[in-house]
């Protein structure tokens, strides 16, 4: 049986009685891409921001490794950040750095690597994104897509073992898509560990092991593509692929 | 003795440029000073103002949090709720009776102005850090980064680019303000051309010069700033590095080329 890296048990979150996540059991081995479909307003991006802790859970475990990231204390709080990354639908590229020093500065602030060996290996990640070109420009002179496959290589520049998409290409446009899914599609068959929330269907069909389906704070269903996206059995699941086509 | 109007202007001047230049380099001191500090003193506030409650907080810090809170919030409503003449009245003359400090003049006038540009510089930088976008907070607090490695490496950089032009009004108003401080005796410009009106009686003479200093002053200031802001914002342009089978070749797109780029294609 393969590890799993993400463990999350009873997860629940509510932004002041509004109640957006009620008990979410859930779990991703290494290697795997999990795709996280879904209505708006169903908590997954919610979900994902609770495993990076940009939202405080109420109740439940999220386990990294086995280990309980909300109450063990053994854990390095920035480690674990650089280990588990983030890809925003935003983007969020630091606004007053280049290209390279999005990519850089995590590296030398929280993993304290040297300049020299920051470099390198942001200069690694953005070649692989196909962004090597642009590394003295700064995030408002690039386009959407553009911008993402930096955040991309601003996230793998931690070597991560875990990255969270939240909505990656929802900002872009349509054009934009495929540049940007198809960076994604190379990661996950290097055996990267994803979990990504996304309105894709496309890309969930041909990346995902799992594809995981919420509807208002529970995971409704969830298996292999085949089954979710080809033979839903949950009726809001039916009814959610239909108004995506 | 001149009889017209610019013949005292030029006897006023050779009489008493150097008083008029002491003046103004004090006035200039305090102003640069007094602004910096208070930048500092804003920064501070403002730093400690947007911590966020860390998870587990203990009862002690947060009350340590919350007294902090309420220390700044008395200080920013008293030191902007009254007036620069009464703070240098009440902290120079207090300090003298009731703490036996004799202040130095030009040290009093620095402290009061920082003091007093802090309160307005914690409110300016507040809303410097609030401009900045939260998704700027999100990525780098989900790359690890404590509230510190934040603040001082991605949120200010980009928060004082934006307050820039309200620092700079600051700076002028204190070059301006200043004067105030002729109350304490501070031999800022002001202060020195009351004691050259006095001798000839030749007010508006005076007052003509220093009007004309002041002036000088404040437009210098304003325009060395607008060019610090064009430096903090970096070219228009950037260089697109060589492909790897081209490896020296360099393409710079300016603004210039862009557009010229996009006309072409919309007349095709």
């Amino acid at each position: 049986m393969a590890e799993q890296v993400i463990e999350i048990r009873g997860l629940h979150k509510a932004f002041g009685s509004h109640e957006v996540l009620k008990g979410i059991d859930f779990a991703a081995n290494k290697g795997e891409v999990v795709c996280i479909i879904g209505s708006s307003g169903s908590g997954k991006s919610t979900l994902l921001r609770c495993i990076n802790l940009l939202e405080n859970p109420d109740k439940g475990k999220i386990c990294y490794h086995g280990k309980d990231i909300l109450t063990d204390e053994t854990i390095n709080m920035p480690q674990y950040h650089a280990k588990v990354g983030m890809v925003f639908q935003q983007f969020n590229l630091f606004g007053n750095m280049t290209v390279l020093e999005n990519c850089m500065t995590g590296q030398m602030k929280v993993l304290k690597r040297s300049r020299e060996e920051s470099m390198e290996n942001a200069m690694k990640y953005l070649r692989k994104v196909g962004m090597e070109a642009y590394v003295g420009a700064k995030p408002r002179q690039l386009s959407g897509g553009q911008k993402q496959r930096v955040a991309i290589a601003r996230t793998l520049s931690m070597d991560p073992e875990v990255i969270l998409f939240d909505e990656p290409t929802s900002a872009l446009d349509p054009e934009m898509v495929g540049e940007v899914l198809s960076v994604m599609q190379n990661l996950a068959q290097e055996g990267m560990t994803m979990l990504v929330v996304t309105h894709e269907m496309g890309f969930a069909r041909a990346v995902a092991d799992k594809v995981v389906f919420m509807d208002q704070g529970v995971i409704a269903e969830e298996g292999t593509p085949d089954q979710v996206l080809g033979s839903p059995k949950h009726e809001r699941l039916q009814s959610f692929l239909r108004s995506m086509l | 003795m001149p009889s017209t109007f610019f013949g005292w202007v030029g006897f006023l001047l050779k009489q008493y440029g150097g008083l008029f230049l002491s003046g103004t380099l004090t006035t200039l001191l305090i102003a640069l000073t007094g602004t910096f500090f208070g930048f500092i003193i804003g920064l501070l506030v403002a730093i400690v103002r947007t911590i966020e409650i860390p998870r587990g907080m203990g009862p002690v810090k947060r009350a340590i949090r919350k007294l902090a809170h309420m220390l700044i919030g008395v200080y920013i409503q008293v030191f902007r709720g009254t007036p620069m003449i009464v703070q240098a009245m009440v902290i120079y003359y207090g300090s003298m009776q009731y703490l036996g400090i004799d202040m130095e003049r030009t040290m009093a006038a620095i402290l009061i102005i920082s003091i007093n540009t802090g309160a307005y510089m914690a409110e300016i930088i507040r809303g410097g850090i609030i401009s900045v976008d939260k998704g700027q907070f999100e990525a780098a607090h989900s790359i690890g980064m404590t509230h510190w490695q934040t603040m001082t490496t991605v949120v200010l950089p980009q928060a004082i680019r934006n307050i820039l032009p309200s620092v700079g009004n600051e700076l002028i108003v204190n070059i301006k303000d200043s004067s105030v401080l002729n109350v304490i005796s501070v031999s800022e410009l002001f202060f020195q051309a009351k004691s050259a009106a006095g001798t000839y009686y030749k007010y508006f003479e005076v007052f003509f010069i220093i009007a004309v200093i002041y002036l000088v002053l404040t437009v210098t200031v304003s325009r060395v700033l607008r060019f610090v802001e064009k430096k903090m914002d970096g070219p228009d342009n950037y260089v697109i590095c060589g492909s790897q089978s081209d490896s020296r070749s360099e393409i710079v797109v300016s603004k210039e080329q862009e557009q010229e780029v996009d006309r072409q294609w919309q007349s095709k």
